[in-house]
C-alpha cells in the first residue's frame, strides 16, 4: 500500500518535500537574509552609483510631456513631518559655501531671474509617479551667479522644516533642475514646498526638497548626506 | 595497502563501471540553480518594495505579510533588489549566449515537433512532454519582460523609450508586477510537470546529480 502511494511521482512525499524546500527557502530568505540587507546594499550600491553617474547625460534634457498629460491628483503630498510656517516677506534664499559671491535673495529678486517651465514625470521611491508642470529659476543660474570656487563638487540643500539633502554638482547644473515656485500653472502651494522647492526629472522624489532656504556649495561631502540617505537610501538616486 | 597489482585491478573495474552521464548538461544545472536563488531574491525583495506603495497595493491594496518578504523595509528591499538584479541578469545573459553558441534551442526547447504532438499525436506521454517543454521555454520571455520593465522603472529618465513601450507609468508597473503571479504559477506548473514527465529521476538530474 505504501509503495503504491509513493510510486506516483506526484505523491504526498514529493509534495511535502517541495513545500518544505519552498517554505524553508523563504524562511531563510525572509528572516536571515533580511538581517543582511545593509550588507547587500553596501556590496552593490557603489557599483550602481557608478553606473548611474555614467548614464547621466549632464546637459541633455529628458523628454517632456504635453500639458494635456498632467496628472494633478497623482502628485501625493508626502510630507514626512510637518509643514513649516514661512513668512514670505522675510524669506531669503541663501546661496553660500565655497563661492566668491554669496547670495541672499528675496522672492521678487528670484522672480526677475530667467524663468523656465517644464512638464516632467515626478517619481517617488515608493513606486508612484505623476506628470507635473513646474515653473521656476534654473538652479544653474543661481549657482553661476554665486561664482563657485574651483573644486566645488556638491551642493547641500537645507529646508525650513530641517529636511536636508545633498546633490552632485552635475545634476544641479542639468538644464531641467530648478528651484520651482509654480506648479501646474498656479503659484506653488505651501504643502508642495512654497516658496521654493527643488524640481528635476533626473532624481527620485526624496531628493527634491521642499521649502528650500539655503544652498551651500562644497568640495567635500560631510558624513551626513541627506535625511533619507542617512537612513540607507541611495544618495545619487538618479532616474 | 595499495600494491601495484591491486591498483591495476581497481583501474580495470573503474573503466568497466563508468558513472552514468547526467541527463542535464552541467551549465544548464548551474544556470538553473543560480536562477532559482536569484529569482527568489528578486521576487521577495520586489514584494517588499511593492508593500511600500501608497497607491497601487501595499499600503493601499493587498498588503503582503512579512513572511514572504526580504529586506524588512523599503530601503532594505531596494538593497536586495538592486544587488540580486546583477546576479539574475548576468546569469540570464551568459545562459542566453550558451544556448545560442551550443544551439541548444534546436533540441532542448519547444519546437515544431511538440506542437505537432499536441495537435495530432496519440501518445499521452508525448503530449505531456510537449507541455513540459512549452512551459519551461515560456519562462524565458517572462523573465526578460520582468527585466525590461524593471529597467524602465529603475531609469525612466535615461530610458524613456521603455516606459513609452507600455504607454504610461501605471501600465509599466502593472506589467512588472504581473511577473509575480506569472513566475509563481510557472514554478508550480514546472515542478509538477517535471515530476509527471520524468519523476524523481528527472528532478534529481537537474537539481542534485553531480552537483554535490
Amino acid at each position: 500500500m505504501a509503495e503504491e502511494l509513493n510510486s506516483h511521482p506526484i505523491n504526498r512525499r514529493n509534495l511535502l518535500r517541495l513545500s518544505g524546500y519552498s517554505l524553508g527557502g523563504m524562511l531563510v530568505g525572509g528572516s536571515v537574509l533580511t538581517l543582511a540587507e545593509s550588507l547587500a546594499g553596501k556590496a552593490t550600491e557603489p557599483l550602481n552609483q557608478k553606473v548611474e553617474e555614467l548614464l547621466l547625460k549632464p546637459q541633455t534634457p529628458v523628454p517632456e510631456f504635453p500639458v494635456s498629460a498632467i496628472e494633478p491628483n497623482a502628485l501625493i503630498i508626502n510630507t514626512y513631518d510637518f509643514t513649516p510656517n514661512i513668512n514670505l516677506n522675510e524669506f531669503r534664499l541663501v546661496v553660500d559655501g565655497e563661492v566668491n559671491n554669496p547670495l541672499s535673495l528675496d522672492m521678487s529678486m528670484i522672480q526677475t531671474m530667467p524663468r523656465k517651465s517644464m512638464v516632467i514625470r515626478h517619481v517617488c521611491v515608493e513606486g508612484w509617479a505623476a506628470i507635473v508642470q513646474w515653473g521656476g529659476v534654473p538652479l544653474r543660474e543661481l549657482i553661476q551667479l554665486a561664482q563657485p570656487k574651483p573644486g566645488v563638487k556638491y551642493a547641500y540643500f537645507i529646508s525650513a522644516d530641517r529636511y536636508y539633502e545633498s546633490w552632485d554638482l552635475a545634476s544641479c547644473l542639468h538644464p531641467q533642475t530648478m528651484l520651482a515656485y509654480e506648479k501646474n500653472g498656479v503659484p506653488l502651494p505651501i504643502e508642495n514646498g512654497a516658496p521654493l522647492r527643488l524640481a528635476s526629472p533626473i532624481k527620485l522624489g526624496y531628493k527634491l526638497s521642499k521649502w528650500v532656504v539655503q544652498v551651500t556649495l562644497v568640495s567635500k561631502l560631510l558624513p551626513r548626506r541627506g535625511f533619507w540617505e542617512d537612513q540607507s537610501y541611495e544618495w545619487f538616486a538618479g532616474l | 595497502m595499495n600494491s601495484p597489482e591491486s591498483t591495476q585491478v581497481a583501474n580495470l573495474q573503474d573503466s568497466k563501471e563508468k558513472k552514468p552521464r547526467s541527463l542535464q548538461a552541467f551549465p544548464a544545472k548551474v544556470f538553473h540553480w543560480v536562477n532559482i536563488i536569484s529569482l527568489t531574491l528578486m521576487l521577495m525583495s520586489g514584494l517588499q518594495i511593492y508593500n511600500a506603495n501608497p497607491v497601487f497595493g501595499g499600503r493601499e491594496g493587498w498588503h503582503i505579510p512579512q513572511f514572504f518578504l526580504l529586506g524588512g523595509w523599503l530601503a532594505g528591499g531596494r538593497h536586495w533588489h538592486f544587488a540580486a538584479m546583477w546576479v539574475f541578469s548576468l546569469n540570464l545573459l551568459w545562459y542566453g549566449v550558451y544556448v545560442l553558441v551550443t544551439q541548444r534551442w534546436q533540441h532542448r526547447f519547444v519546437g515544431k515537433n511538440d506542437v505537432k504532438a499536441l495537435q495530432a499525436g496519440k501518445n499521452p506521454k508525448r503530449k505531456i512532454y510537449a507541455w513540459h517543454r512549452i512551459v519551461y521555454t515560456s519562462i524565458i520571455p517572462i523573465l526578460l519582460l520582468a527585466l525590461f520593465t524593471g529597467l524602465g522603472m529603475y531609469k525612466p529618465a535615461q530610458f524613456p523609450w521603455i516606459v513609452e513601450c507600455f504607454g504610461d507609468w501605471f501600465a509599466l508597473r502593472v506589467v512588472h508586477f504581473a511577473s509575480v503571479p506569472l513566475v509563481i504559477g510557472f514554478a508550480i506548473a514546472h515542478s509538477l510537470l517535471s515530476l509527471k514527465v520524468g519523476g524523481e529521476r528527472l528532478v534529481n538530474s537537474m537539481l542534485w546529480d553531480e552537483m554535490l
